[in-house]
């Protein structure tokens, strides 16, 4: 990859000179893939309309409907944003972990653990002001999150037990946990369907002003700068990095791998059980056997899409959480299964990684 | 609670009897598992290549009636998933963990939107899964007999196909090159084997024993299909490759240790009285998950070797640094 350097000018310091090039050439990189993700994302719309066209409905009604459905009111942005916010929290935790190449696809599990440790918490303590409650069951819920993935990264750290297969395996073990406790200990006594108490209103969150989307989305919004400082300006974020690009020489550069392994599966999975607590307190209300369509799995296309970057997890976070509505819409006016989008975010990852090649053979 | 009616002399047949049957399907895609990783490429994408297998066998068999017509089918649908596997690991050279993963969900959403676009919501009535064969004489030989060879045809055909690979992968030259791809693609290269066309043929048959897996559960055991069917159990058989360090006869018998505690807690469940049950249900069904991530750890943990394949999840590129 080399950046257009201008000629040397006499007036300007050369040092100014290079860094303005090197600045140029960071921009020219990130455009050039925004640009490939962009036309990967695209194609896959392309091919989804292929599947919407033998599924019988007409392509562009299908895709017009969609739109209007997501963005047409102010209503409807408020629901994209609520489907946005636990995806943009998960997906930046899985952008770290992802980044050093550690492939946590347990974050459903973690989620279920913060949502449940979180909700049951929020249930119980006898905490009676907002301020206090909603920051303490945040925390709370995060633990949670973050310790099921310590199993993960424990695991991965003593005995190199493969984190894809340990991580998948505890969301099955995460959900039953969990749907015993809403059937048992924590069941509504009054409710016929397992589901646990309302939470107290304490732990209610309020809506951001003037949409009808909780506060967790800010925390979300929130985080995006502290992640990208963490990864681009700490040793953590550095080493991160390194051991993404090469683990021995990481090791060989005197970083406890390991210890960082665990690092790394402790914050996505706090992350995850963030976004769970926040489900919860957010849009769920109390604790049910169906917190998560599966967030924890859309997350990870999110990461993906994103290149495990923390703005670029906003901008596909906004996007899958649009488009997981938009199958909704779909399924309302075109008689589409909902599902197709599932396929459409299969695409997204599968055409980036194509991009990605068609990319670097040009360059 | 009645540990007789799980334990006792005369359920202790049915039960080994059903847990081969359940360790089939996964057994199936564990070991073809096992043959892919050998040749270097971690396929992540089996979960997909089950749940495409067993739709392809469902629809094959719904429509013609005809069970090995659907066996056919889903040995089909899984070699579909493993073509777009090959494609990626191995042409394109990408990161095989993640298109691994976005196969998965490919397969998933796929078979779900043909499913609720074909029958909609109400679902397709039942077949009769295919007939037990006991084997004339075998069968008739009391207890053993009504184990091993009381089971469904796809049952013998699966072990013979376990035998098989287990006999290539160790005895013959095909085998010999997919363990030199998987450990030293580079020497390999040089020696004269095109570790592409290897790779690929091991993904493609790993593709063939997952759709024929998921065929089986279908078409063999459950005479129905519902959205993602498979319930895990692609990711299980990747973990009993690990279990079972890379060997198709350990990861074989790992499968089976993975269908008796299947098995078992479908009886104690059953024995324990359901939602009565002192023992909440929900902890015999996480059970098979949880029994798979110990016997990891363990198998891990105590393992003196390293037998992982040296250049597992490695894409070989021709000329370059390394290997």
């Amino acid at each position: 990859m080399t950046a257009p350097v201008k000629a040397m000018d006499p007036l300007d310091p050369p040092d100014t000179d290079r860094d303005a090039a090197r600045l140029a050439a960071g921009w020219s990189a990130r455009l050039s893939a925004l640009g490939l993700s962009a036309a990967a994302v695209a194609a896959a719309f392309l091919l989804g309309g292929i599947l919407l066209a033998l599924a019988g409905a007409n392509p562009f009604q299908a895709y017009a409907d969609m739109v209007s459905g997501t963005f047409g009111s102010r209503f409807d942005v408020s629901l994209v944003l609520v489907e946005t916010a636990p995806l943009l929290l998960i997906g930046l935790g899985l952008a770290v972990a992802f980044r050093a190449r550690v492939w946590n696809i347990g974050a459903e599990g973690q989620l279920l653990m913060g949502a449940l440790v979180g909700g049951a918490f929020a249930i119980y303590a006898p905490i009676g002001t907002r301020a206090v409650m909603i920051p303490a069951a945040c925390v709370v819920g995060a633990l949670a999150g973050g310790a099921w993935g310590w199993i993960v990264g424990f695991l991965r750290a003593r005995w190199s037990v493969n984190e894809v297969i340990s991580s998948l395996l505890l969301n099955y073990v995460a959900l039953r946990i969990l749907e015993y406790t809403i059937r048992k200990p924590l069941r509504d006594p009054v409710g016929f369907q397992p589901v646990s108490e309302t939470l107290p209103d304490a732990a209610r969150l309020p809506d951001i002003p003037g949409l009808r989307t909780h506060i967790g989305l800010l925390i979300g919004l929130g985080l995006i700068p502290v992640v990208a400082y963490i990864m681009r300006r700490t040793p953590f974020g550095f080493h991160t990095r390194m051991m993404g690009l090469n683990r021995d020489a990481t090791e060989a550069a005197g970083v406890k791998t390991g210890r960082l392994i665990t690092a790394v599966m402790v914050v996505s999975g706090a992350f995850a059980g963030l976004a769970g607590i926040l489900q919860v307190m957010g849009p769920e209300s109390r604790l049910t056997g169906n917190i998560s369509p599966g967030f924890g799995f859309t997350a990870i296309i999110v990461a993906l899409v994103a290149r495990m970057r923390p703005v670029g997890v906003l901008l596909a976070a906004v996007l899958i959480g649009a488009l997981t509505l938009g199958g909704d819409v779909i399924q309302r006016t075109q008689q589409v299964p909902r599902v197709l989008t599932i396929v459409i975010q299969a695409l997204f990852v599968l055409l980036i990684l194509v991009a990605d090649k068609v990319g670097r053979r040009s360059r | 609670m009645n540990w007789g009616a799980v334990f006792g002399a005369a359920a202790i047949i049915p039960l080994l009897n059903a847990s081969i049957r359940l360790a089939v399907p996964t057994g199936l895609a564990a070991v073809g598992e096992s043959l892919c990783q050998r040749a270097g490429v971690l396929n992540l994408s089996l979960e997909g290549m089950m749940l495409s297998g067993a739709y392809a066998a469902f629809l094959a068999t719904h429509y013609s009636g005809e069970p090995w017509l659907g066996v056919a089918a889903g040995i089909g649908g899984g070699m579909f998933i493993g073509v777009l596997m090959a494609l990626f690991s191995v042409t394109l050279k990408t990161e095989q963990v993640i298109n691994g993963i976005a196969l998965v969900l490919l397969a998933s959403g796929l078979t779900s939107f043909l499913h609720v676009r074909l029958f909609g919501v109400t679902a397709p009535e039942r077949f009769d899964p295919m007939q037990k064969l006991e084997i004339p004489l075998l069968g008739a030989i009391p207890g053993v007999g009504s184990v091993l060879f009381d089971q469904s045809p796809l049952v013998y055909l699966a072990v013979a196909l376990i035998v098989v690979v287990s006999w290539t992968l160790h005895r013959t030259q095909f085998g010999l090159a997919v363990r030199a791809a998987g450990d030293r693609p580079g020497a390999a290269d040089a020696a004269g084997i095109s570790v592409d066309r290897v790779r690929s043929a091991a993904i493609l048959t790993s593709g063939a024993m997952a759709g024929l897996g998921g065929a089986v559960l279908v078409v063999g055991q459950l005479g129905l299909f519902a959205q993602n069917v498979t319930a895990g159990r692609g990711w299980v058989a990747i973990a009993l490759v690990i279990f079972g360090r890379w060997s198709p006869p350990r990861v074989a018998a790992g499968a089976f240790l993975f269908g008796f505690t299947d098995a078992l807690q479908l009886r104690i469940q059953s024995a324990s009285g359901g939602i009565e049950s002192d023992i909440p249900f929900e902890f015999f069904q996480a059970l098979p998950y949880l029994v798979t991530i110990v016997v990891v750890v363990v198998a891990t943990a105590r393992a003196r070797d390293d037998a992982q394949p040296e250049s597992l999840g490695v894409p070989y590129i021709k000329g370059a640094r390394s290997s």
